[in-house]
């Protein structure tokens, strides 16, 4: 068994497919696993994968035009997911991928077809939750800053979503989980900061006034609810406790 | 009535949502419009709720009322005029400067801006209307705008209006014109209907001038010769007219087809008389225009809706969806929402409900409303004279499948689109997804676990390739009371009286099961 292990990035992983199936070694006999993120096992061999742009580029292009967007799609959002499998699956979704063609993602009957389509939409799903519970606070100079916790890496996803809707404003979203930065400074290019630069783009949210159309908010959150037919147990269903510390409005406690 | 004056942004915020909150409809789904140089917001067709409120309400839209004054006394409002509250009004700045604020903090989608009526519906209308072309041409806003169409109010207006929101609603608020007359003495069914005809109208000349409108089952030759077709306000009206007599509305339309048609699509792949089941797209056609360029105006591209209350007159749920169906084929519906009637006035026209709104009641709304919308069921399949109302401890479609056993199992790898709906247990998706994986190979059970089915309600009426997943075939009553006790984990409800009704309800069913056989309805 030989095991390449790459770097836990869309682009590491793309590398890690790219260098498994030139290896030629026959799929029974290959695997993918994140660096750090596997356990030693005697008898397998584990290679390093180099992550490089070009190999990257060329297994997206292959993912696109010989399987479809659909599937594209699939595997970038799987790429983002936090478990720690996710190399593995994509290329084992690849490999029927290639297989079968664009209808691979109407096959959700086959395994590992069914296990990239669940992280996939775990994925899309942190996303939509995101796009929903992120709130923007206001920073000097009419900046927008958000603070958001998402279990996956969905900065990403964010990012042209909130581009396109408020293209006039400049704004940062901060991933404190995985202590990344998105930053839009007008006119739809956005950037991705990671490391020290994050950091800095976080440092601002000690600036933020929570300001009056917080309040604003509060009053019409409280007001809007029907008290004749309060249901804490349904508001929790569809908006789970671990998005509310992020949020402006103050949920009551009962 | 007491007009403040002075008040603060704040004060009037809170006594404008107070007094907007029990029109239910708060979605911004139906318009799909990217973003735009220079201006603030987009919309994603399938909407986007940014909180819940402690009711376990979706928070969508800035939900508000331009202003609490009113020169009408419908009973069942808190707005009414005989009501002693506080009484005040936004500035359209006020309004502008909400929605945008609002919006860049992603609190909101957009806007849902009603009203009482001031001085004149055509007053009011104006007032609406110069409140949303401030939002659209001075404050530059993009998102998405739902707004009232006040009826009585001169059609210009609407019209006007109709070409800067993305959805209008006129409440008919009572599905009878009999409620109405005791309820809403002001009010008229013809008064209600005018404005909803005429978005209905101006929603399809939009599609026809687009090219949209065969692609969305809709024909316009219907629609433009306006004596060719029935003329839905006395379809309705007639239905009413039958109410003391407990005859439903429009039991015309299930006895002869001609007149149930409906006027503005064409089903013609209905041999039963059921509308076509589309996979993923509502049967009755898919009124507005949905996608749109943010570069040109659209008249009210998200569609019109319309909201019902439950429970505040006496009608029975067959008469509320047979109601709900002529609105959907003949006014071209988007939605229609159910609200569950809060006894916010003490009046002694109105019913006490001592136990709280008639939650049960509009969630099984809902889910029919579903099935006719979305699974190509027709009102009169659900319910009928003899059991006019929903079972409340079975879902109406469960419900539905145990009433007619003799139409299963359905064999999943052979089965069509249509009757897969049928299945309880399978959804729109599963049910598209089964369509899609069946071409490449056979399915088994635990595939239909990874396509989403829920195995727990479907088992009882599938095969696959030939087999039950349980060797034994169980009779009615054991099938109801497995799916019974998965109802009870799904319900929405947290409340222990329906609880104990339902646990009251097993004792009766274990007595009653040996002696007669069948029949859930309580
Ligand atoms: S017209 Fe509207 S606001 Fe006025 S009392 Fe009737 S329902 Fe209430």
């Amino acid at each position: 068994m030989v095991l390449y292990v790459c770097e836990d990035s869309t682009e590491g992983i793309l590398c890690g497919v790219y260098d498994a199936w030139a290896s030629r070694l026959g799929h029974d006999r290959v695997g993918l696993a994140l660096a750090g993120a596997y356990n030693y096992e005697m008898f397998t061999e584990y290679r390093p994968v180099l992550t490089d742009r070009a190999k990257a580029q060329k297994v997206e292009r292959a993912v696109r035009g010989k399987i479809s967007e659909r599937a594209w799609r699939w595997v970038y959002r799987a790429t983002l997911s936090r478990e720690k499998e996710k190399a593995d699956a994509v290329y084992r979704f690849l490999i029927h991928g290639f297989h079968i063609g664009e209808a691979v993602t109407q096959c959700l009957q086959i395994p590992q077809v069914h296990a990239l389509f669940a992280l996939n939409r775990a994925v899309a799903c942190e996303a939509h939750h995101q796009k929903e519970f992120l709130r923007f606070s206001q920073l000097p100079d009419r900046v927008l800053f958000a603070r958001i916790g998402p279990k996956h890496d969905v900065t990403p996803l964010l990012m042209p979503y909130f581009c396109d809707r408020m293209p006039s404003e400049r704004f940062v979203i901060w991933d404190a989980g995985h202590e990344r930065a998105g930053v839009h400074v007008k006119g739809g290019l956005w950037y991705l900061l990671a490391g020290r630069e994050a950091a800095r783009a976080a440092a601002l949210e000690k600036e933020t006034d929570a300001g009056r159309y917080a309040l604003l908010w509060q009053i019409f959150f409280d007001s809007v609810a029907i008290p004749e037919r309060k249901n804490e147990a349904c508001q929790r269903t569809h908006l789970p406790l671990r998005y509310r510390p992020y949020m402006t409005e103050r949920f009551s406690r009962s | 009535m007491l007009i403040q004056e002075g008040l603060s942004l704040e004060e009037k915020l809170k006594i404008l949502t107070d007094a907007a909150r029990y029109d239910v409809s708060c979605t911004s789904s139906g318009v799909g419009r990217r973003g735009k140089d220079g201006f603030l917001g987009n919309s994603r067709t399938d909407g986007i709720c940014h909180s819940f409120s402690a009711d376990g309400r979706c928070i969508s839209l800035l939900k508000i009322l331009l202003t609490n004054q009113c020169i009408y006394d419908c009973r069942y409002c808190v707005n009414r005029r005989s009501n002693d509250t506080l009484r005040t009004a936004f500035t359209p700045e006020e309004i502008g400067t909400l929605t945008m604020e609002f919006y860049r903090r992603n609190y909101i989608e957009g806007l849902f801006l009603s009203s009482g009526v001031l001085d004149t519906p055509d007053y009011t209308m104006e007032q609406i209307y110069r409140a949303l072309l401030l939002l659209r041409r001075e404050y530059r806003f993009n998102g998405y705008i739902h707004v009232k169409a006040i009826p009585g109010a001169d059609p210009a207006l609407i019209e006007m209006t109709g070409y800067l929101a993305d959805r209008m609603s006129v409440n008919l608020e009572l599905p009878t014109a009999g409620g109405l007359r005791t309820l809403a003495p002001a009010k008229t069914r013809e008064k209600i209907l005018k404005p909803m005809r005429q978005i209905q109208l101006g929603i399809a000349r939009q599609l026809e001038r687009e090219g949209r409108l065969e692609s969305r089952g809709i024909r316009m030759d219907s629609i433009g010769r306006e004596p060719s077709l029935p003329d839905p306000a006395s379809a309705l009206e007639e239905g009413s007219g039958h109410l003391k007599t407990g005859r439903p509305v429009l039991a015309e339309g299930s006895k002869s087809p001609e007149k149930g048609r409906p006027a503005l699509m064409d089903d013609g792949g209905s041999r039963e008389g059921r509308p076509r089941a589309i996979p993923g797209k509502s049967v009755y056609g898919n009124f507005g225009l949905g996608r749109v360029s943010a570069y040109r105006p659209y008249f009210v591209p998200a569609g019109q809706s319309t909201q019902l209350i439950v429970g505040a007159t006496p009608e029975s749920d067959y008469q509320m969806m047979a109601v709900a169906e002529a609105l959907y084929r003949n006014f071209g519906l988007k939605r229609v929402f159910y609200s569950a009637f809060v006894r916010v006035n003490d009046d002694s026209l109105l019913p006490e409900l001592p136990g709280g709104p008639p939650l049960l009641r509009e969630h099984r709304l809902y889910q029919a409303d579903w099935l006719m919308r979305y699974y190509g069921f027709a009102a009169s399949e659900l319910l009928d004279e003899a059991r006019p109302n929903f079972n409340l401890f079975l879902d109406p479609k469960c419900d539905w499948a145990l009433r007619h056993l003799e139409q299963f199992p359905v064999e999943i790898n052979r089965a069509p689109y249509e009757t897969l709906l049928r299945v309880p247990g399978v959804g729109v998706k599963s049910a598209v997804r089964i369509v899609a994986a069946r071409r490449r190979s056979a399915l088994r059970f635990e595939d239909l676990k990874r396509i989403g089915v829920v195995l727990k309600r479907a088992a009882y009426f599938i095969t696959c390739s030939g087999r039950m997943m349980t060797p034994v075939r169980l009779q009615e009553d054991a099938i109801a009371a497995a799916l019974l006790g998965e109802e009870r984990r799904r319900l929405p409800f947290d409340s222990s009286g329906l609880y104990r009704q339902l646990s009251l309800f097993d004792d009766f069913h274990l007595q009653e099961g040996e002696k007669s056989h069948g029949s859930l309805c309580v």
